[in-house]
């Protein structure tokens, strides 16, 4: 119950931050946006028409009006037709939502998960030339941009310059055999770049627990390194862990996925949300502001929840 | 915004001691200058640095790099001595471009860093001194917001709230990179206005507002200073991927734009823009890099303690 009545205070709380999102982003996104009337007119319109499509699309009413609307949008999870493809929004995310799913888990965990292990590695030797080594190669990892390395890879392993194993871009998934070939360069770029940022911040925090008193007692009391590394070190560090992977879940989602998709061309959720801002399509972007920021609000207690699973003095207050 | 999620050690607050003293290696900074120029790969990285920059004036002041527009090599000319680094699809000398885009790196860099630092530091300072107050519940409110809107959207949705203009880019930059030094300035004014020379102030009649800016910011500068760099490289690498999504530079030619033209051009195997873009870039992030760790290192009081 406790776990219960903390979450919905806690949701309640959030409420400020899905307002600011939805307001700014509707601001930018959808009142000083692309005016879609003259599109969707044809040659030599008369002032009568002009004025019908402005209404249909909602352009002649008061700005806090439209907001308004936009957030019982949010509220009732309807957020009508896109303009663009006369599809139903809630169509489009459903087919476009997993995809992008699909596309990112992989690089996702994979990224976090060797990340903790180089970083655990790392500190452990931490000074010796193993430790060097890896962070000699974080830092490279920092410093190349995400689109040089996608690039590169794609020389590598899918042109005929390369090993040419896989289709050069696209998503054609028709069996599993099908999405390992189309998904392994995107994870092999996302991995790459994610290691070099993700090692360093882990290593940062793991060495920190490491000169602390108790890893000293239990080295002197002669235990095993993995034991040591594991139950005494990565259990500690587990909060800063769990914050870092927890609160690049919604960017990743939405953003990350981003240039991977516009790069492959795949049909993405990042990619019909960019391709709504530079076309004005105001339903889809409504829609795709108004989820995200429900995810980060949803993300911000999950986080708090699994703080608490964790390390049981936290308390939820 | 994940680009600019680095991680500083939260070290007890520096306080200024030069001038109460002649020995310049008991304050913070003399011995930051004394470490960091011990720092091998530190003083490597600033070389590589001021090299860069010496190349970025040296455009600016029209001494090179002023033919990059001009049309006068084949399409997809090999590297010769005329061109360098062989010239691109139309004809245009890549070496050119690359050290013209050097330029318009240093620009992007310089101008989000400065911004974004002082919009940074004052917010920080706000929401720091007056923390547990409505000023600092609504600079958490937007910092919070402004965290949450996907950056590559927010970028793309300024650029065409502001109609196409070329500063778009550098204001969507500004507006979300300052948040993280936002964050760490206010944890440091937490800690500083609670010591003495900040309450001897305020005993003496001091205005807030000048206890803010003549004794709390400076004693802030050194995070300040790690966070530019920081915000420099975020701000050019973002560049590159800005560029090719078409929210970029918009005018002028930069890395960015090189190698989103070579996407196509290397599955027709021609690499030139390619790796003449991405090395430039390369080492000049990589350089910068190691300078920012270093100057981390020593800066941070705390690892001056451990060493």
């Amino acid at each position: 119950m406790d776990v219960l009545q903390y979450a919905i205070r806690k949701l309640i709380g959030g409420i400020p931050l899905i307002l600011g999102v939805s307001f700014v982003s509707f601001l930018l996104m959808v009142y000083f946006g692309p005016d879609q009337t003259f599109e969707l007119l044809g040659k030599n319109p008369t002032v009568e028409e002009i004025a019908e499509v402005r209404r249909q699309l909602g352009y002649d009413r008061p700005f806090l009006m439209r907001y308004g609307e936009y957030l019982q949008e949010i509220v009732t999870l309807d957020f009508g037709l896109s303009n663009s493809t006369g599809e139903p929004v809630s169509a489009m995310l459903a087919r476009t939502i997993p995809i992008s799913l699909a596309l990112v888990t992989p690089g996702f965990i994979l990224g976090n998960l060797l990340g903790v292990l180089l970083a655990l590695i790392a500190a452990y030797h931490r000074g010796g030339w193993i430790d060097k080594t890896i962070m000699g190669f974080s830092v490279v990892g920092m410093s190349v941009s995400f689109l040089i390395v996608i690039i590169a890879f794609q020389i590598l392993l899918s042109s005929s310059f390369g090993l040419n194993l896989f289709p050069v871009r696209g998503w054609n998934v028709h069996s599993l055999q099908d999405y390992v070939m189309y998904v392994t360069v995107p994870t092999l770029a996302s991995v790459f770049v994610a290691l070099g940022y993700n090692t360093r911040f882990y290593r940062a925090v793991l060495v920190e627990e490491m000169t602390r008193d108790h890893v000293r007692t239990a080295r002197a009391f002669g235990i095993q390194p993995g034991k040591l590394l594991y139950k005494h070190i990565l259990k500690n560090s587990a909060i800063p862990i769990i914050t870092r992977i927890m609160f690049s879940i919604p960017l990743v989602v939405v953003s990350g996925s981003l240039l991977i998709e516009s790069y492959f061309g795949i049909p993405g959720v990042g990619k019909i949300t960019f391709d709504a801002i530079t076309t004005g399509d105001q339903p889809v972007l409504k829609a795709v502001v108004g989820l995200t920021a429900v995810l980060f609000v949803i993300t911000l207690l999950a986080t708090d929840i699994l703080y608490r699973a964790v390390d049981p003095r936290v308390s939820l207050k | 915004m994940s680009a600019v999620t680095e991680h500083i050690g939260p070290g007890p607050a520096g306080i200024d001691s030069a001038g109460a003293t002649d020995e310049r290696r008991e304050s913070i900074w003399g011995k930051a200058l004394y470490k960091f120029s011990r720092d091998r790969s530190g003083m490597l990285g600033l070389g590589v640095v001021l090299v860069y920059f010496v190349i970025a004036l040296g455009v600016w002041f029209g001494i090179w790099g002023m033919e990059w527009s001009d049309v006068e090599g084949p399409k997809w000319g090999s590297m010769s001595r005329e061109h360098w680094f062989g010239s691109n699809i139309i004809g245009q000398d890549i070496f050119q471009r690359s050290i013209y885009s050097t330029k318009t790196a240093f620009e992007i860099g310089l101008v989000v860093a400065v911004l974004s630092t002082i919009i940074g530091a004052l917010l920080g300072a706000l929401a720091g001194f007056f923390s547990g107050t409505w000023i600092d519940s609504i600079i958490l409110w937007l910092k919070g917001v402004l965290d949450s809107i996907p950056f590559y959207l927010f970028v793309a949705a300024v650029a065409f709230a502001l109609q196409g203009n070329p500063w778009a880019m550098h204001v969507a930059m500004v507006s979300t990179f300052w948040t993280t030094t936002g964050r760490l300035v206010r944890g440091e004014v937490i800690k500083l206005r609670n010591f003495e020379f900040v309450e001897a102030a305020r005993a003496i009649g001091v205005p807030q507002l000048t206890i803010i800016f003549r004794h709390i910011i400076p004693n802030t500068f050194h995070i300040l200073l790690v966070q530019a760099t920081i915000v420099f490289v975020a701000a050019i690498k973002s560049e590159v991927i800005l560029s090719f999504l078409g929210l970029g530079v918009q005018d002028g030619v930069s890395w960015g734009l090189m190698i989103s033209e070579s996407t196509l051009e290397v599955l027709a195997g021609f690499f030139n823009n390619f790796i003449a873009a991405s090395a430039f870039l390369f080492v000049l992030v990589m350089a910068f890099n190691m300078f920012s760790d270093s100057l981390q290192d020593a800066l941070d009081p705390k690892k001056v303690a451990e060493s």
